[in-house]
């Protein structure tokens, strides 16, 4: 992480962050799957070019969406 | 951050003024050597680097775990990509019961940053 991050790169940086903290926020045993289920979603992308700011910023918006979706505490569970 | 602190006190204090006048010298110096308490327990740096270095050692993702120092840096000598120390942060976070803004856990880069960090913020534990 020597080089400067865009501002966009960032705003992915801190959906992961808050991903990360929805899934700590669920019972101890299902954790693992929550943690897989965030990395498999971030990692569909991972080629995406890093100009692609359309694509880049329309699936910013869905993952946000998923983490509102997905903070709701009746929700213990993931496959 | 210090005043959700001292507001209580000051509300606790109000009270006693009001209900129980004479003993207020008595009452007021404790209260305030509370809040100076609170500093001292958690600065001790090694401390908080060994538990760092435990949450690290824990960490599924590490291709280097055997020798983590302070120096230790993320990227470079842990092998974690962006996302892997966002959630290596985390667990940190998770660890220490306090949460890095945003701000600063961008510019996190090694061991030494952030037990500095988690030093400098006494609200941990």
């Amino acid at each position: 992480m020597a080089k400067r991050l865009s501002g966009l790169q960032k705003e992915v940086l801190h959906l992961y962050r808050a991903s990360v903290r929805v899934a700590h926020t669920k019972p101890k045993q299902n954790q693992p799957h929550f943690i897989n289920y965030i990395r498999e979603e971030f990692g569909k992308h991972k080629d995406l070019p890093k100009r692609d700011f359309t694509t880049i910023e329309h699936l910013l918006r869905v993952g946000n969406k998923r983490i509102n979706l997905y903070s709701s505490p009746e929700l213990k569970d993931i496959n | 951050m210090f005043k959700s602190v001292f507001r209580p006190c000051a509300a606790v204090a109000k009270n006693a003024r009001m209900t129980l006048p004479v003993r207020n010298s008595i009452l007021m110096p404790q209260m305030m050597v509370s809040p100076i308490r609170f500093y001292s327990a958690t600065t001790d740096r090694n401390e908080i680097t060994q538990r760092v270095v435990d949450v690290i050692k824990a960490f599924d993702r590490t291709n280097a775990s055997a020798d983590i120092s302070s120096k230790t840096l993320f990227h470079k000598d842990l092998g974690l990509d962006s996302l892997d120390t966002v959630e290596l942060l985390v667990a940190i976070e998770e660890d220490f019961d306090i949460q890095f803004p945003d701000k600063v856990a961008d510019e996190l880069k090694g061991v030494e940053d952030t037990v500095e960090w988690i030093a400098n913020h006494p609200e941990s534990e």
